[in-house]
C-alpha cells in the first residue's frame, strides 16, 4: 500500500491552483505570478518524488507495482450489479511508468519555469503565460497519472487546448496565430481517432480502467472482443498518438508551433506533450501484446499489423523528419524536425519491442521480453532531458540575438560560453555520441529493430531507416552548433551571456543530460524501472559485451561510426569549410532536393493546397450551388409569395376594407342626418310621440276597426 | 243623469286642450298648467265611468280620481321646483332657451 496516497492528488492539484491563483491576480504577483509556479511544480516534484521512493521500495526495480488511489464516483453504474458495471471513477494510478513520467515531466516542468523568469522578463502578459504553463502541467500530470483512458484523454485536452493557447502567445503576430490554429486542428484529426478508439473501447469492455481492460481482454477474446476489433483498438489508439506526438502525416503542426516562446517549444514540444503520444502508445500494450489470463503472452490476440504501422510509421517518420532538418535555417525548426524524429524512434522501439515480445511468445519462450519497449521509454528520458537543454540553450540564444536565422548567428561560442557548452553537450547526447545519454538509448532501440528483422525481414530496412537517421542527426545537430557559435558573428547586435537564472538552468540540465544514461545502469536496466510486468534486465551495451554478442556489438560501433562520420562532416563543411556549404545545391537535382527539404516535401504546401483548392473548391461548388438552385428555388418561392400577397391585398383593400369602409361611411352619413332630430327642445320630442300616437290610433283603427265596421258583420 | 258622453266630450276637449298648450307655448310655467289641463281630462274620465258602470257605479274610480289629484299636487311641485332652479342657473324658463340635451 501507498502511504498518504492522498497526497497524489496534490501532484496535479497544485499547478491546478496554482493557473487559478495566477490567472486571477497573476498582475499583482511579481513576475507575473512566476513564482508560485515555480513554487507549485516543485511541490509537485517532492510529491512525484516521494510517491517515485515509495514505488521502488515496495520492489518496482525487478517487479511490478501498480496503485489506484481512489477519487470518486463520476458517473455511477448499474447498481444491480456486484461491480456496479458501467461505473465510471475519477482515480490515479501510480505504477512504475507513471511514478516515472510524473517525476520526468514535474521536474523539466520545474526547471523551465525557472528558466521562464529569465527568458520572459521582459515580456507582456507574463500572468497569462504563466497561468497556461500552469494549466499545462496540470494536464499533462494528469495524462501520465490517469487510471482510465477516459479520463487520461480529458487531461490530453487540456493539454491541447493550452498548447493552442501558448503556440498562439504573441497572438498579434499573423504566424502564430495561424500556427497555433494549425497545431489546434492537426491535432484534432488525431484526437478524433482517439476519441473513437475509446468509444470502441467502452463499448467491448464497458470499462475504461487500463487495469480492468488487461483483465477483460483474456476472458472477452473470442466472443465480443474480435480480431477485427483487437487491430482497429490500437490503431485509433495510435491514431491520437500520432497526431499528439506529430509523427507522419500529422507531422505538420510541429515546426510551425516554434512561433510560441521557447521556452513553450522546450515545455510542450520536446519535453512533455509530444512524449504523451508515445505514453499512449505505451499504455496500449495492453491491446498490443495482451497478457493471458494466467501470465505470459496472448499470442492469438496480438495485433501484427497494428504493430507493423506503429513500427513503420516511426521508421519512416525518423528518416522523413531528420530530413528535413538538414536543409533548415531556423534553429528552432532545427530542433523541432529532429524532435520529430526522435520520438518517431520511439515509436520505432515501441512497435519493434511488441513485435518481438509477440513473436518470441508464439515461438514458445515463457519469459517475456520487454527490451523494445523499455529502451523505448528510456529514450522518452533521455531525450526529454537532452532535447529540453537544447531548447532552452536555443532560448538563450535567441534571447541574446533576437533572430532565429542561424544565417545571422556564427562565433557566440565567445559571447555565451556557458550557452554554447550546455548545448554542445546536448547536441552530443542527441547525435548518440558514448557516453551521452541518447547514445544508449538510441542504440537500444535500433538494436531490438535489428533482433526483430530475424522475426520479420521488414524490421532490417526500418533499422536501415534509424541508422541512416543516426547520421543525419549527428550532421545536422553539429550543423546547426557549427552555425551558431563558430566562425565569425554574421548578425547585427551586441549578443551576451544570458542572466544566471537561465545558464543555471543550461547547467543542471546538462548534467542530467550526461547522467541519464546511467539510471538503466543504476537499476540493472531500465526495463526494470518502468516495465508493468514481467520485468527484464536489459542493459545498454553491457548486455551485449557479457553475452559477446558480436553482431550487437558490430552494429553499436556501426551506428557510433555513423554518428562520428555525421559530426565530422558537419565539421568539414561548417567549420574548416573545406567543403563549401554550396556544394549541396550545385547541379539542378542537389539543387532541388535541397528545395525539396527546405519545402518539407511540399507536404504542407499540399495540404495547404488540400485546404485552398480541394476543400475551397468544394465550397465554391456548394457556394454555386447555393447561389443557383437553392437561392433560385428560395426567390422563386419568395416571388410567388409576393405576387400572391399583392393580389391578397388588392381583395382586402378593395372587397373587405370597401365594405368595412362603406358601412361605417354610410353609418356616420346617417348619424350626421339623424342627430339634427336631437335638437334638446323637449317640445320637439313631444310632438314625435303625438304624431306617433296619432298614427299608431290611425293605423289600428284602419286596420282593426274598419274593416270591421265595414265587411264583415 | 248627465248622459256619459257629454263627460266624455268635456274630457276630450280639455285633453285637447292641454295637449294644444304642451305643443305650442314656450313658458314653462303653461306647459305645467297644461299638463295639469290633462290630467284633470283623465280624472275626469275616472269620475265619469264610476258612476256610470252598470248596475250602480263603482267608487273604485272615484277613489282613483282622489289619489291621482294628490299625485298631481306633488308633481306640480316638483315642476315648480324644476323650473326654480332653472330660472336661477339660466335666467328664463323659456322652454325654446334652454337646449341642454343637443348634439
Amino acid at each position: 500500500m501507498l502511504e498518504n496516497a492522498w497526497l497524489a492528488w496534490l501532484i496535479l492539484g497544485s499547478p491546478l491552483i496554482a493557473f487559478v491563483l495566477v490567472g486571477v491576480v497573476g498582475r499583482r504577483l511579481p513576475e507575473g505570478g512566476a513564482y508560485v509556479v515555480v513554487g507549485s511544480f516543485a511541490t509537485s516534484l517532492v510529491i512525484a518524488l516521494y510517491f517515485l521512493a515509495q514505488v521502488l521500495l515496495q520492489g518496482a526495480v525487478g517487479g511490478t507495482t501498480s496503485f489506484s488511489i481512489p477519487g470518486f464516483t463520476w458517473i455511477p453504474g448499474n447498481p444491480a450489479t456486484v461491480t456496479e458495471e458501467g461505473k465510471i471513477e475519477i482515480r490515479l494510478l501510480i505504477d512504475n511508468l507513471s511514478a516515472f513520467m510524473l517525476v520526468l515531466v514535474s521536474f523539466l516542468s520545474l526547471l523551465i519555469a525557472v528558466f521562464s523568469i529569465g527568458y520572459m522578463h521582459e515580456e507582456e502578459g507574463k500572468p497569462r503565460y504563466y497561468a497556461e504553463i500552469a494549466l499545462f502541467v496540470a494536464g499533462m500530470l494528469g495524462t501520465v497519472s490517469a487510471d482510465n483512458f477516459l479520463q487520461l484523454l480529458i487531461f490530453w485536452e487540456i493539454m491541447g487546448l493550452c498548447s493552442y493557447l501558448l503556440i498562439g502567445f504573441w497572438y498579434h503576430k499573423p504566424e502564430a496565430a495561424s500556427a497555433a490554429k494549425k497545431a489546434f486542428l492537426v491535432t484534432r484529426v488525431g484526437d478524433v481517432l482517439f476519441l473513437a478508439g475509446i468509444l470502441v473501447i467502452w463499448n467491448v469492455f464497458h470499462t475504461f480502467r487500463f487495469e480492468e481492460i488487461a483483465a477483460e481482454i483474456p476472458v472477452l477474446w473470442g466472443s465480443s472482443f474480435t480480431p477485427q476489433l483487437a487491430t482497429l483498438i490500437p490503431l485509433l489508439l495510435f491514431g491520437g498518438a500520432v497526431g499528439k506526438s506529430a509523427q507522419f502525416p500529422l507531422h505538420a503542426w510541429l515546426p510551425d508551433a516554434m512561433e510560441g516562446p521557447t521556452t513553450v517549444s522546450a515545455l510542450i514540444h520536446a519535453a512533455t506533450m509530444v512524449k504523451a503520444g508515445v505514453y499512449l502508445t505505451a499504455r496500449s500494450f495492453v491491446f498490443l501484446v495482451p497478457i493471458a489470463s494466467g501470465g505470459g503472452i496472448l499470442v492469438a490476440a496480438v495485433p501484427w499489423t497494428a504493430i507493423l504501422v506503429v513500427a513503420i510509421i516511426g521508421g519512416f517518420t525518423a528518416v522523413f523528419a531528420g530530413s528535413m532538418a538538414l536543409a533548415s535555417y531556423d534553429i528552432k525548426r532545427v530542433l523541432a524536425f529532429s524532435t520529430i524524429s526522435q520520438l518517431s524512434y520511439m515509436f520505432l522501439g515501441l512497435g519493434a519491442g511488441a513485435y518481438l515480445m509477440a513473436s518470441e511468445a508464439a515461438a514458445g519462450s515463457p519469459e517475456v521480453n520487454t527490451v523494445g519497449y523499455s529502451a523505448a521509454l528510456y529514450h522518452l528520458m533521455n531525450h526529454a532531458f537532452f532535447k529540453a537543454l537544447l531548447f532552452l540553450a536555443a532560448g538563450s540564444v535567441i534571447h541574446a540575438v533576437h533572430t532565429n536565422d542561424m544565417r545571422e548567428m556564427g562565433g557566440l561560442g565567445a559571447h555565451m560560453p556557458w550557452t554554447s557548452r550546455t548545448m554542445l553537450m546536448g547536441a552530443l547526447a542527441l547525435s548518440g555520441i558514448i557516453p551521452f545519454s541518447g547514445f544508449f538509448s538510441k542504440d537500444d532501440i535500433l538494436a531490438v529493430t535489428f533482433e526483430t528483422g530475424a522475426a520479420n525481414p521488414l524490421f532490417y530496412l526500418l533499422w536501415l531507416a534509424g541508422i541512416a537517421t543516426a547520421f543525419m542527426t549527428a550532421f545536422y545537430t553539429f550543423r546547426m552548433w557549427l552555425m551558431t557559435f563558430h566562425g565569425e558573428y554574421r548578425g547585427h547586435g551586441h549578443p551576451h551571456e544570458s542572466p544566471l537564472v537561465m545558464t543555471s538552468v543550461l547547467l543542471v540540465l546538462s548534467a542530467f543530460t550526461l547522467a541519464s544514461g546511467f539510471i538503466a545502469f543504476v537499476t540493472n536496466g531500465f526495463g526494470n524501472f518502468v516495465f508493468y510486468e514481467e520485468p527484464h534486465a536489459a542493459l545498454p551495451l553491457v548486455t551485449p559485451l557479457l553475452s559477446g554478442n558480436v553482431v550487437e556489438l558490430g552494429l553499436t560501433g556501426l551506428s557510433l561510426a555513423l554518428a562520428f562520420a555525421g559530426l565530422g562532416l558537419a565539421w568539414v563543411v561548417y567549420a574548416r569549410k573545406s567543403i563549401p556549404a554550396s556544394t549541396f545545391t550545385r547541379t539542378p537535382t542537389r539543387a532541388f532536393l535541397h528545395s525539396m527539404l527546405l519545402h518539407r516535401y511540399w507536404i504542407d504546401d499540399a495540404y495547404n493546397a488540400f485546404g485552398s483548392r480541394a476543400v475551397a473548391g468544394f465550397g465554391m461548388a456548394t457556394d454555386r450551388f447555393d447561389r443557383n438552385v437553392v437561392d433560385g428555388i428560395v426567390n422563386a418561392l419568395g416571388r410567388g409569395t409576393v405576387v400572391t400577397a399583392a393580389l391578397a391585398d388588392r381583395f382586402d383593400r378593395k372587397v373587405i376594407d370597401g365594405a368595412v369602409n362603406s358601412i361605417s361611411l354610410e353609418t356616420i352619413r346617417s348619424s350626421l342626418a339623424l342627430r339634427t332630430r336631437q335638437t334638446g327642445q323637449v317640445q320637439n320630442y313631444t310632438w314625435v310621440i303625438v304624431v306617433g300616437i296619432a298614427v299608431i290610433l290611425a293605423l289600428a283603427f284602419i286596420l282593426g276597426f274598419l274593416p270591421r265596421a265595414l265587411g264583415r258583420p | 243623469m248627465i248622459p256619459v258622453e257629454y263627460e266624455l266630450i268635456l274630457s276630450l276637449a280639455l285633453f285637447c286642450i292641454g295637449l294644444y298648450g304642451i305643443l305650442v307655448r314656450k313658458n314653462a310655467i303653461i306647459v305645467l298648467m297644461s299638463i295639469e289641463i290633462i290630467l284633470n281630462a283623465a280624472i275626469l274620465n275616472f269620475v265619469a265611468f264610476s258612476s256610470y258602470i252598470p248596475p250602480s257605479g263603482d267608487p273604485a274610480g272615484q277613489v282613483f280620481a282622489l289619489l291621482a289629484i294628490a299625485l298631481a299636487a306633488g308633481e306640480a311641485a316638483v315642476g315648480l321646483a324644476i323650473f326654480l332652479a332653472l330660472f336661477e342657473t339660466h335666467g328664463t324658463v323659456e322652454l325654446d332657451k334652454i337646449r341642454l340635451l343637443r348634439w
